[in-house]
């Protein structure tokens, strides 16, 4: 039973992670949370809805062109939206997000109509396994698994690549970065490119387990900040096991102490755990200059 | 997440004031002529302007972030409609009561919030939010849960503040009396501690302001006034629900003290007729309020960055 629930809840904070991830990439390059996160995935997994039902194109054509356009959403928005707020308070940016979040949230419904859709899952004809005993879905292996491969690619690529690198320069420091030879702008852009793709690959994730439909993903963007805050906003593999951490911490709550006090009781645990560690678990304070 | 840089109350006293006239004036001109609709809006408007002005106080002033302020509205709208229905006290005792509740919540909730800056404050307070509206969901005997609260109709000297614009009255008075309060604690001692604790917690601290206290008061101000705006709002609309005190209540405050203008009382005023007012205008476009709404709100921030405050600002010098 307990080790079903936290698979369970690996599963389910395994999303939480991605979306946690999504905001911490933009949010470490950029400075601003992005409230338009959770739409602009949900925006992207209807077009691969679209792809895989109108046009009937198989999983493994709809994968990459997804991708490239959640890629492509992202580095649009960046350019339209945030670029000419670069230097503006960062309120503003926030605002600007939840306004796109809220104009994204009305162009899908227009789009695509309210009704909750069947996403049908690439994993659905796999039978429930057993691993050590437990009885495992199909999905919820699917999703850790993908999951912890996204989260060990980011990693890669920021300390890896050139490109990567360049964005880590620009984040720490804008100025010196142009003396550099980075191209800051191009640098965000990749930030939110990898955002906007990380939150592409948990809607399409998630819209199997729930439904499609338009407001899938709010609750999820709310989990993936609170998750990304618990493990500490510093470094993405805390930012991953923050959202593991919550996602297990709701499920054990959620059937031990109270099934409609579990969300509001995860909350709880946050804040107390924000008092001991005003950082995250695994934060670390960034030095400030005066 | 900075909040606008340079923003100050007292700014553009004479201005304002001007400002407060004019909007008295509207105020009792739709009051006495105006529809019921023109009448709703402009009280709608009434109470999330003193919301904005409590959160301006907050974010604006001590340049902390809160995304649990839907919390204190609900505090603020529930006890107010408990009192008058349980204990039968008038309104204008049960809101103010309401007011000093939620204040002492508030002061509770900064501790925690001491520590914290940006996002994991967001998020602290976010999870107040939470809940808060989870008690209040669960806390059936009491709330009436999901179902919702009649809340009794206000009277004042025998009369049904119901009918007509009488409640504009009584809202008008309370933004009033709100206002000036806001202007007096920014001028003073108060104000400049936290306009300093903004800009830097270290050189205030080492300037001898006591950065914890001045924290807290902000919070807890701040809280009052959210709590007197729900127990106003709960005698307006007399049937309150959880549901609507919900996580993007709190986001739209946020997004109101940002559009309106951080700095001033004008803007708060602009920044709650922004949040009331398009959305009303907008529901004739069928599918699209959503759309326009979320695009004006990019397109104010974009072309606006001090927000419509900052037009009124833009204008009176161009013709000076």
């Amino acid at each position: 039973m307990i080790s079903e629930l936290i698979i369970g809840g690996l599963a389910s904070g395994s999303l939480y992670a991605l979306i946690g991830i999504a905001i911490v990439l933009v949010l470490q390059a950029t400075d601003v949370p992005n409230f338009a996160q959770g739409e602009m995935a949900m925006f992207a997994t209807f077009v691969a809805f679209s792809l895989l039902t109108t046009y009937h194109l198989s999983w493994w054509l709809v994968l990459p062109l997804t991708l490239a356009f959640a890629a492509l959403q992202g580095i649009v928005v960046q350019q339209v939206v945030i670029r000419p707020l670069m230097g503006a308070p960062i309120m503003n940016a926030v605002i600007a997000t939840l306004g796109l979040n809220m104009a994204l949230h009305s162009v899908a419904g227009m789009i695509w109509g309210n009704q909750t859709n069947v996403f049908a899952s690439p994993v659905a004809d796999l039978p429930v396994f057993k691993l050590f005993g437990v009885n495992v879905s199909p999905d919820s292996a699917l999703t850790i698994i993908v999951s912890l491969v996204m989260v060990i690619l980011f990693t890669l690529i920021l300390s890896h690549t050139r490109a990567g690198v360049a964005l880590r320069a620009a984040s720490q420091n804008q100025q010196v970065a142009k003396l550099m030879g980075i191209s800051v702008n191009r640098s965000f852009a990749l930030a939110w490119a990898m955002g906007s793709v990380a939150g592409v690959v948990a809607g399409m994730l998630v819209a199997p387990i729930l439904f499609l439909d338009v407001n899938m993903m709010g609750p999820l963007l709310i989990k993936g900040f609170a998750g990304a805050v618990l493990g500490g906003l510093s470094s993405l593999g805390g930012v991953f096991v923050g959202g593991l951490l919550l996602g297990v911490i709701e499920n054990l709550m959620g059937a031990y102490v109270s099934g409609s006090f579990g969300e509001a009781l995860s909350f709880l645990l946050i804040i107390v755990v924000l008092i001991v560690a005003p950082a995250g678990i695994f934060g670390r304070v960034k030095s400030q200059k005066f | 997440m900075d909040p606008a840089a340079g923003s100050n109350f007292p700014r553009s006293t004479m201005r304002s004031k001007l400002v407060v006239a004019a909007i008295a004036l509207a105020v009792a001109a739709t009051a006495a002529f105006g529809g019921g609709y023109f009448v709703y809006v402009l009280n709608l408007t009434g109470i999330f302007a003193l919301v904005a002005i409590g959160l301006a106080l907050l974010t604006g002033f001590s340049g902390q972030i809160s995304l649990g302020h839907a919390g204190f509205f609900a505090i603020g709208a529930y006890a107010s409609a408990l009192l008058a229905q349980r204990l039968g006290l008038p309104f204008w005792i049960a809101i103010p009561v309401a007011g000093v509740l939620a204040t002492a919540i508030g002061a509770l909730v900064a501790l925690p919030a001491l520590r914290l800056k940006n996002l994991y404050l967001a998020i602290a307070t976010l999870g107040f939010g939470i809940v808060t509206q989870k008690m209040i969901f669960e806390w059936r005997t009491m709330t009436g849960g999901g179902g919702g609260l009649q809340v009794p109709t206000p009277m004042l000297f025998g009369l049904s503040l119901a009918e007509g614009a009488r409640m504009t009255g009584v809202i008008a008075v309370a933004l009033a009396a709100g206002t000036w309060a806001a202007y007096q604690l920014a001028r003073g001692r108060t104000g400049r501690a936290l306009t300093m604790l903004r800009e830097s917690e270290t050189a205030a601290a080492c300037t001898g302001i006591q950065v914890a206290r001045y924290k807290v008061v902000a919070f807890a101000v701040s809280a009052f006034y959210t709590a007197v705006a729900g127990g106003l709002y709960a005698n307006l609309v007399r049937y309150i629900n959880p549901e609507s005190f919900n996580v993007n209540m709190s986001i739209m405050f946020l997004a109101m003290i940002v559009i309106g203008g951080m700095g001033s009382v004008g803007g708060a005023l602009l920044g709650a007729a922004f949040y009331v007012i398009v959305p009303e205008a907008l529901r004739g476009f069928k599918d699209a309020p959503g759309l326009i709404f979320g695009l004006s709100l990019m397109l104010v921030v974009i072309l606006l960055p001090g927000g419509l405050a900052s037009l009124t600002r833009r204008f009176s010098k161009a013709s000076a």
